[in-house]
């Protein structure tokens, strides 16, 4: 079956099908016209020979005429006979039982059939076959006048043998010319099919390469118009449709990055204003201890949720710039476990976290997202799972990999696909969470930044088996810096 | 669909061509063709009918004089001529046929009447043929009558009845 269906598109397909109708119609058409015209002509140079043969006979026998004498001597018969032979035919004389030949050597070429109707007074021919070679036989009886018009039979019988071989040459000569035309038209028909199915098929390829080409996203392919033929409507309406999808298309990202530019515009504008209330946040930090009950609590809290705004502004700047594409690697050759260390150190997680970090791991990646990464992979492990968090780095010569595991809930199979969506909140409960929302993403990005050649970093969720979430980073050791597109 | 319909155009085809190709190249042999009546002219001479085997065959002697039809039944009732024996030629009429008169009726559809004095009814049928057809023949040739005329032969034991020529 799978086999075959290479095979039968093959012989299905349209040049194929259009040589074998061009073919099937010039082998018809050539064989009606060759052959029915052949057998016509063969039926005229028959009839004409055989009129010729019958009207030469005829002519010769008025001169045997007037018989004198009946019943004729053997002597007769045989004179008779030598006088009808000629170089193309032989006469055979035949009177009851007497019979005389002239020339030839064949036994007795004459037919029963034709005998009896010669007998019967008529003129007759036939056509039979002698020692293999077409002859025309014609038999007539000589009858003699009387003078009311009708004719008494003399019993003398009177048989031309003629050879047709001439004739069978001619009309040979016929079937050959008759094949000959035949072959000639199929081989026209086969290059008039060829020439039509390349007019027909070449417009199809084409279409069928723009459309292999629009489906690669290049929507500015389109087609050339040639003629106004159906498959001319067809190219024109791939080009309108390709048309309205570029357009449309274009639209689109012209919003899109509309959007996303809005977006780094307001969170810049948002970093000014925010400096300044950080900065007064800070003071009233320190004041905040001395503000009696409410007023304490209120600007302790206003204070949090500036920290949590500007985390949110610089993680939404952060993005953006993964957006538009201008976000860089600064490549440096890395110790992976000293650097996870000092991220862990510098946050104070270095007695929380069960770390399993074998030296000796070096690495050429950005130190700086490696540490936004497993800080953000910690951090989310002590949210959103439960202690212990361990830490475990191994390597291969290809890879690096660190995975982040806790000992909580693990991932709900519904959120697994979601973890990296941004502002994905996993528990709706906890609408508020100190999270931006965005530090999975952000990572996520990161992680997909370090790319060599075909091996791409990654950042993979999953639980681990015995229950708690597992985030696997897996980085290429060798990082070339693509130059700034993601 | 296109498939089956492509079929059913092949063996359209193909049987087309085999009709075609059954029709054959060359000369084939035929079935007899019959074309006009026989080659005929004129004869010279006393025509008479004798027998070869029981079958009636007509004898052209070299002309003597008179062809009357009287003459000629003189002639057939001679017999055979040496000749003309050898060849197998025999007669039925009996030699004491002649004299004979011929005569022929008023009106044109009366025919003949040949008048002998030999037994009529005893002659055998291949003698009354022979004697028909040559007196018929001769009537003619003389041009009194045509060669289907019916010929009634009288002798002195009564008249057989009008008999034409089997020949045509």
């Amino acid at each position: 079956m799978t086999f075959w269906r290479p095979v039968a598109a093959q012989v299905s397909g349209l040049r194929v099908r259009l040589l074998l109708a061009f073919a099937l119609l010039g082998i018809t058409t050539t064989a009606v016209v060759a052959s029915g015209s052949y057998v016509q002509a063969r039926t005229v140079i028959l009839q004409q020979a055989q009129d010729a043969a019958v009207m030469s006979l005829t002519d010769q026998l008025t001169k045997v005429y007037p018989i004198a004498q009946l019943p004729p001597t053997q002597d007769e018969l045989e004179l008779l006979a030598q006088r009808l032979s000629d170089r193309e035919s032989f006469a055979v004389v035949v009177y009851r039982d007497m019979r005389a030949q002239g020339g030839s050597a064949l036994a007795d070429p004459l037919t029963p059939e034709l005998r009896q109707q010669v007998r019967d007074g008529d003129i007759a021919w036939q056509r039979v076959s002698l020692a293999g070679e077409p002859a025309l036989l014609i038999g007539t009886q000589l009858a003699l006048d009387r003078p009311d018009g009708t004719s008494r039979p003399s019993g003398v019988e009177v048989y031309s043998v003629r050879n047709l071989v001439p004739e069978q040459q001619s009309i040979d000569q016929l079937a050959t010319r008759a094949w000959l035309t035949g072959g000639l038209s199929l081989l026209l028909a086969v290059l008039l099919a060829l020439l039509s199915a390349r007019g027909v098929l070449r417009p199809v390829r084409d279409l069928g390469r723009a459309a292999r080409r629009l489906g690669e996203g290049d929507l500015s392919t389109r087609l050339t118009v040639r003629g106004v033929d159906e498959l001319a409507d067809v190219a024109r309406t791939f080009n309108d449709t390709a048309g309205t999808l570029e357009r449309q298309v274009g639209e689109l990202r012209r919003m899109e990055s509309d959007a996303r530019r809005f977006v780094a515009d307001v969170s810049h504008e948002l970093r000014t204003p925010l400096a300044a209330m950080t900065a007064v946040t800070d003071v009233l930090d320190e004041e905040a201890e001395h503000l009696p009950g409410d007023a304490g609590r209120a600007a302790r809290l206003v204070s949090q949720e500036t920290q949590n705004l500007t985390q949110l502004v610089n993680d939404l700047i952060e993005v953006s710039r993964f957006d538009s594409g201008t976000a860089r690697l600064a490549l440096d050759d890395v110790d992976v476990a000293a650097a996870v260390t000092a991220t862990l150190r510098i946050r104070g997680w270095a007695d929380r976290v069960r770390a399993d970090l074998p030296s000796g791991v070096v690495a050429r990646l950005d130190p700086r997202r490696l540490d936004v990464i497993v800080a953000n992979l910690v951090a989310n492990a002590f949210r959103h799972g439960a202690e212990p968090v361990s830490v475990r780095l191994s390597a291969d010569p290809d890879w690096v990999t660190i995975e982040v595991a806790d000992q909580g809930p693990g991932l709900d199979p519904e959120v697994l696909p979601h973890v990296f969506d941004r502002l994905y909140k996993a528990d709706t409960a906890r609408s508020r969470s100190e999270g931006s929302g965005l530090g999975l993403a952000i990572s996520w990005e990161n992680a997909r930044l370090h790319r060599h050649g075909e091996r791409r970093g990654a950042l993979v969720a999953g639980n681990g088996p015995g229950g708690g979430a597992v985030f696997t980073l897996r980085l290429p050791r060798e990082t070339t810096d693509p130059g700034g597109a993601r | 669909m296109t498939r089956r319909r492509t079929g059913r155009a092949l063996l359209a085809g193909g049987l087309l061509l085999g009709t075609l190709l059954a029709t054959g190249c060359g000369v084939r042999p035929s079935a007899v063709i019959t074309g006009r009546p026989a080659v005929s002219g004129p004869a010279q001479g006393v025509g008479l009918y004798l027998l070869a085997q029981g079958e009636l065959v007509l004898v052209l002697r070299p002309a003597t004089g008179d062809s009357a039809p009287a003459n000629n039944l003189a002639l057939l009732a001679a017999g055979p001529e040496v000749n003309e024996r050898r060849q197998g030629l025999t007669s039925e009429v009996p030699a004491g046929l002649d004299p004979v008169t011929v005569t022929s009726a008023a009106d044109q559809s009366g025919g003949l009447t040949v008048r002998t004095n030999t037994a009529a009814r005893a002659l055998s049928e291949n003698a009354v043929d022979q004697i028909v057809c040559t007196v018929a023949d001769a009537a003619a040739q003389t041009g009194f009558t045509n060669s289907s005329t019916p010929v009634t032969i009288v002798g002195p034991d009564g008249a057989r009845p009008p008999q034409r020529c089997p020949i045509s």
